[in-house]
């Protein structure tokens, strides 16, 4: 065994559930939102096919679409979980519709829903845009790989990755304070001034005009969400020396503040990032203007 | 400005929309689903350095190694930039390393050989098999990240690209293309679905991938297209840094492509008429990881996260004595020359990486079709990042 796979940490999990594989084809039933935009119309069809132990909720999606009901829209591109396009809830929780073995899910019906926080386009896809709107397009998403290696070929200075953040929104579908489910009381105010009840308060002590700027938060809790937040530091780590401008956004009115600890993103994470941790990361940090 | 319709939402489609922008045309993408969910993202990631087809295939080992140069500087936050090695298991590789290092210099890529324990000092998951190893450019792309910003640039330079909005119908009428029948798969708000509409274009370029022959048969003309499909299997973990590939003529199993902190197991292949029904048969999933084991053993105990196939776009070529064998270079065709349907082409054939360059054959076409004097820019005019596509 290579030194890579003793020590990759924390192996994102493929299959959610630990039974075993089922060995023979099942017929069970697939329950699939639709919808029009902004999910106007939503009911649910049912469609009741055979499905094989190797069958993901994506080939079973794929099967529907060609052979009984080619208007079915969902998104996918890459079903191997690298793009992050095909994440949506399945019996209620957010996965990655690639890599969710069907039958594994033990179920003799499989609800699909869209993710929630993000607007419903149609069907299971949703608008991504909110997400994205607070990841500056020209932040990194190249990182060195952790394993010291014994040598680097040649032209080459350091072995470097991709990302474990796929963007797939998962995260922001199960953030209770994004999907507007969240019901703890508002935190008390902070020492330093940081009200998280209230962020238009604090817009008075100097935003940068990006932050102020910046479209509305999913589904308008104001909170920017988890994703951006893992990426933003990550972007902290490559780029040290933007600290300042960075936890600005960190921890300016769309930010931090607005996370209650629930860890839902990172129980939803199919991708192995701790979002929640990345969140911490942020408040405990000093800077940004505001300490 | 002459308007440009692309049928086909794939790598292809985005570079063309991407360089025609840019060569002053108008331009709109139609797509049946999502963009990219057909080969371009289910591709395994290699940035080909060209070494795998130097041998059998020197046209496309070229086009490869040079849009390799061309890609690494236009998205290098899509890649991991590890370089790759081919791996001598056996006499039969050794027998093979010669010539696959002379065709490698024929075709203009960079090789180094190493010993077997310089090998396994780069990459320690290497089988202590190993009798030789040689170093090529390979590296490892994100084939969603490194399509989208084509996308991303040529949107945000004006064009229009339509998923989910499946094209129909091509309007052919005094032996000239004159639009595109078009319907939308999604719902629209008063809960009607399939909405038919015509869309007028100057000229339709057929670029459609594996489906480039059903969309042809719209318009009445045939494309020699072969859909190639082939199974690969990602496994947890990054077994190795470097792209592995087995020294030996194309075949099953060969290449080890880690991503993230997966590793991807590739590829088999068959041929089909049906790029929508793609099995992903178990033996074949056993066997790429048995044959991958081969050259690094952590393969055969990882879990499998996932396994999928894609339809590679071969041209139709009767004359190969194995699938691996069929060229994977590409070709546009004229279809008012050869089909007496002007203002339609088809680009087929090509590989994921070639995007940019079947792009830019495809443009000059078009340029010369349409009497304007536009050369390409897309080798030096800079890529938006991929998340600028949800701000374009």
């Amino acid at each position: 065994m290579s030194d890579a796979a003793k020590t990759a940490p924390e192996t994102p999990a493929a299959t959610p559930e630990s039974a075993p594989a089922p060995r023979q084809p099942r017929t069970l039933t697939v329950r699939v939102q639709r919808s029009g935009p902004g999910g106007s119309n939503a009911r649910f069809d049912d469609f009741r096919l055979p499905v094989r132990p190797e069958d993901s909720v994506l080939d079973v999606l794929d099967r529907i679409r060609v052979e009984t009901d080619p208007t079915l829209v969902y998104r996918h591109s890459c079903h191997h979980s690298s793009c992050g396009t095909c994440a949506m809830r399945i019996n209620g929780r957010e996965r990655l519709a690639c890599i969710t073995p069907m039958l594994a899910l033990g179920a003799d019906v499989v609800t699909l829903e869209p993710l929630r926080s993000l607007p419903v386009l149609g069907d299971l896809m949703v608008d991504m845009r909110p997400m994205f709107a607070h990841i500056d397009p020209d932040w990194g998403y190249v990182r060195p790989v952790e394993r010291a290696s014994t040598g680097v070929p040649h032209g080459v200075a350091r072995y470097t990755r991709l990302e474990n953040c796929i963007e797939c929104g998962a995260c922001m579908s199960a953030c209770p304070v994004s999907n507007g489910t969240d019901d703890t009381p508002p935190p008390e105010p902070r020492r330093g001034g940081q009200d998280g009840a209230h962020p238009a308060a604090s817009q008075a002590a100097g935003q940068p005009a990006r932050d102020q700027e910046a479209p509305a938060a999913p589904q308008g809790s104001g909170f920017m969400g988890p994703a951006p937040l893992a990426a933003l530091n990550r972007e902290l780590a490559r780029q040290p020396e933007r600290r300042e401008e960075l936890l600005h956004i960190g921890k300016g009115p769309h930010g931090e503040r607005h996370c209650r600890r629930h860890l839902a993103c990172s129980r939803a994470c199919p991708s192995g990032v701790y979002p929640a941790k990345d969140i911490m990361d942020i408040r405990m940090m000093h800077g940004g203007g505001k300490d | 400005m002459e308007h440009i319709a692309i049928i086909g939402g794939g790598g292809t489609a985005a570079a063309l929309a991407h360089d025609l922008i840019l060569r002053g045309f108008s331009v709109a993408i139609y797509e049946r689903g999502e963009f990219f969910s057909g080969a371009t993202g289910r591709h395994h990631g290699l940035l080909h350095s060209g070494a795998r087809y130097a041998v059998h295939d020197p046209e496309a080992a070229r086009e490869c190694i040079e849009e390799n140069m061309i890609l690494r500087r236009l998205a290098p936050q899509a890649m991991e930039q590890n370089e790759g090695l081919f791996v001598a298991l056996d006499d039969e590789d050794m027998a093979y390393r010669q010539r696959l290092k002379d065709a490698c210099a024929a075709a203009s890529i960079p090789t180094r050989d190493y010993t077997p324990e310089q090998a396994r000092r780069l990459e320690p998951g290497l089988t202590d098999g190993v009798l030789a190893a040689m170093q090529v450019p390979d590296a490892t792309f994100d084939a969603w990240r490194l399509a989208l910003p084509f996308l991303a640039t040529a949107r945000a330079g004006g064009a229009t690209a339509h998923n989910f909005t499946e094209v129909v119908g091509i309007d052919v009428r005094d032996g000239a293309v004159r639009g595109l029948r078009l319907r939308g798969l999604t719902e629209d708000a008063d809960g009607s679905r399939g909405r038919e509409w015509s869309a007028p274009a100057d000229l339709v370029v057929n670029a459609a991938g594996a489906w480039a022959g059903k969309v042809a048969a719209l318009a009445g003309v045939h494309v020699p297209i072969q859909p190639g499909p082939g199974v690969l299997v990602a496994i947890e973990g990054r077994v190795t840094n470097m792209v592995v590939n087995r020294m030996r003529k194309a075949s099953e199993g060969d290449i080890i492509v880690p991503q993230r902190r997966l590793s991807v197991l590739g590829t088999s292949m068959w041929l089909t008429d049906d790029p929508d029904h793609l099995d992903i048969p178990p033996d074949h999933v056993e066997r790429m990881v048995r044959l991958c084991s081969e050259m690094v053993p952590a393969c055969a105990g990882a879990p499998i996260r996932s396994a999928w196939s894609a339809a590679r776009p071969l041209i139709g070529n009767a004359g190969a004595a194995r699938p691996q064998e069929i060229s994977r270079t590409f070709d546009c065709y004229d279809h008012g020359a050869r089909d007496n349907v002007s203002g339609l082409l088809s680009i087929i054939g090509g590989k994921g990486m070639t995007l940019r360059a079947m792009a830019e054959k495809t443009a000059d076409i078009i340029c010369r079709l349409t009497g304007r004097d536009a050369p390409c820019r897309t080798r030096e005019t800079p890529l938006l990042p991929a998340r600028a596509f949800y701000r374009s």
